[in-house]
């Protein structure tokens, strides 16, 4: 083992994250190519160093082996982050859209696109009856029901900061933590601790695949 | 065991993040080796005590990186002898001090041209700060012990006492005059120095972003965004965000806008100057370049620093 594998080694699993579309789960789209350009320029890196590969061979650092051994477990263990208690540690302020956006028919609207109109004008009779079609995460929250939400992120997880719409849940219907549900019903408003408040009450649900990018920016 | 899977996944994405900003950093380093040997500029840098730090600082322009794309190029500035002042004023300066950074701040922030203002000239005067502290310190308690080594040997032996020398050389050497072709390093060679150097910050940058990813899932954000409207508490809360989430500081802005509102101008300002000198992902990086007394002393000016100066943006706004 030398130096140059050590490097292939961070290359691969750098490419193999672009590869199997885990980027999507882990930061916003815009670092894509740049990670994926710096998994390539570490195999370059690595490939040249192999052609001048010393006798006898070095000894590595165990910091080196120690460090690509996580590159290895990465590859290994591929991230299964709890959304739901990834937002239960955030507080809710998510930013404005990154680029201009027009306000869409509310069927069109997605469920982040939702939060920040809401957002923008706090009067909730102006929705009130606004047909809904939206998905996103169940999120749990202690002492009050839970929320469909969705994560919006500008770099990585560690910035990811929850959108979330409250929902008149059937009382038949016991949505889980992390179960990512498509709600098609209409908005309505809602006395909620004595407060009016806008609240998704659903003619369908239905329970549906993690998205493949269920990050938003 | 879900914490755990969480942490994993914010460990991963704060180190895939990364990873293209220091190997861009470590590359840029190793291109000025390569390209200017000879220390053709670095003899030209100012060494006045003010100068040198404003002259790094304002280096920072030309860098599009973040903070962990600045410890390898700060680190060939002061291995390749450049004056200290200069090497720290452009770590400190250059996460902020660059077009990205700017760019984000100005995108993210568009109606709040105090903060446009205000944020390059905190950073400015931090950085200078801080590296008209740090050069106080004897080179023997402030760098690394490799660090320091490196550096004497790119230094004229006058410039070093008899007992900190390791030959029986004394006095200045003549300056001998060589081919241009014989004075540059051969481009294998410093790939092969470069990445000695990567996988040194990397294993360091790995033992970041795993303090950072198990720290930011354990302390629930909003017990730091609670004290939201009190002047002091807001800046300490924010300071101490900033240090746990060790988000980019290319990003850093968009993160600050989702809060922007729940908190006095002086914490937002903040938490925008401090995270890109001081941060847990950082904390190991910085051991390649200083001695950890001056990493304390570090983080304490910077603390104190950024307090002043966000206890004075909120006299001045609110």
């Amino acid at each position: 083992m030398n130096r140059a594998l050590l490097l292939l080694i961070w290359g691969w699993m750098v490419l193999w994250s672009v590869h199997s579309g885990r980027l999507d789960l882990l930061m916003n789209s815009v670092f894509h190519g740049l990670v994926g350009a710096t998994g390539i320029a570490l195999i370059v890196a690595g490939l040249l160093l192999l052609r001048r590969q010393r006798r006898p061979l070095e000894r590595l650092r165990i910091s080196w082996i120690a460090s690509t051994g996580i590159a290895v477990l990465m590859v290994l263990a591929p991230p299964a982050p709890s959304f739901s208690d990834l937002a239960s540690n955030r507080p809710q302020g998510i930013p404005q859209a990154p680029q201009l956006a027009f306000v869409l028919p509310p069927e069109q609207r997605s469920l982040t696109e939702w939060v920040r109109l809401l957002r923008s004008q706090p009067d909730p009779e102006l929705v009130n009856g606004n047909p809904v079609n939206i998905s996103g995460f169940v999120w749990r929250q202690n002492n009050a029901p839970p929320l469909i939400a969705r994560l919006t992120v500008r770099c990585c997880l560690a910035d990811a900061t929850p959108a979330g719409l409250a929902v008149a849940w059937p009382e038949t219907s016991e949505p889980k933590a992390n179960q990512w549900l498509a709600i098609r019903g209409h908005m309505a408003v809602q006395l909620r601790n004595g407060n009016p408040m806008v609240v998704v009450v659903p003619t369908t649900i239905e329970e549906i695949e993690r998205p493949e990018r269920p990050l938003e920016p | 065991m879900e914490k755990l899977a969480t942490a994993w996944a914010i460990f991963q994405g704060l180190l895939l993040e990364a990873i293209p900003f220091l190997l861009l950093g470590v590359a840029i380093a190793g291109l000025a080796r390569w390209l200017v040997p000879q220390k053709a500029w670095i003899g030209k840098l100012p060494r006045n005590p003010l100068l040198a730090p404003i002259s790094g600082a304002l280096m920072g322009l030309a860098l599009p990186a973040c903070e962990c794309g600045n410890v390898p190029v700060a680190r060939r500035l002061i291995a390749s002898g450049a004056p200290m002042g200069t090497a720290f004023g452009f770590l400190f300066a250059a996460p902020v001090l660059n077009p990205i950074v700017l760019a984000s701040t100005w995108a993210a922030f568009p109606d709040q041209p105090w903060l446009l203002i205000g944020r390059p000239l905190g950073a400015f005067f931090l950085a200078v700060l801080l590296s008209v502290l740090l050069v106080q310190l004897p080179d023997s308690q402030l760098l690394e012990a490799a660090l320091l080594e490196e550096r004497r040997m790119s230094q004229p032996l006058a410039s070093r006492g008899l007992l900190e020398r390791n030959s029986g050389l004394i006095g200045t050497p003549l300056p001998i005059e060589q081919p241009r072709s014989a004075q540059r390093e051969r481009i294998g060679d410093v790939i092969d120095q470069s990445s000695r150097e990567f996988l040194d910050l990397l294993a360091l940058l790995v033992l970041g972003c795993i303090i950072a990813a198990l720290v930011q899932t354990w302390i629930p954000r909003s017990w730091l965004l609670a004290v939201g409207s009190a002047p002091t508490a807001s800046i300490l809360a924010l300071m101490a965000l900033a240090v746990v989430v060790s988000v980019c500081s290319s990003v850093d802005a968009f993160l600050a806008l989702g809060f922007a509102a729940q908190v006095t101008p002086g914490a937002l300002m903040s938490f925008l100057l401090l995270g890109p000198v001081v941060d847990l992902k950082l904390v190991g990086l910085f051991t390649v370049l200083m001695r950890p007394r001056a990493i304390a002393l570090t983080a304490v000016a910077a603390s104190l620093g950024v307090l002043l100066i966000g206890q004075w943006v909120n006299l001045w706004q609110l």
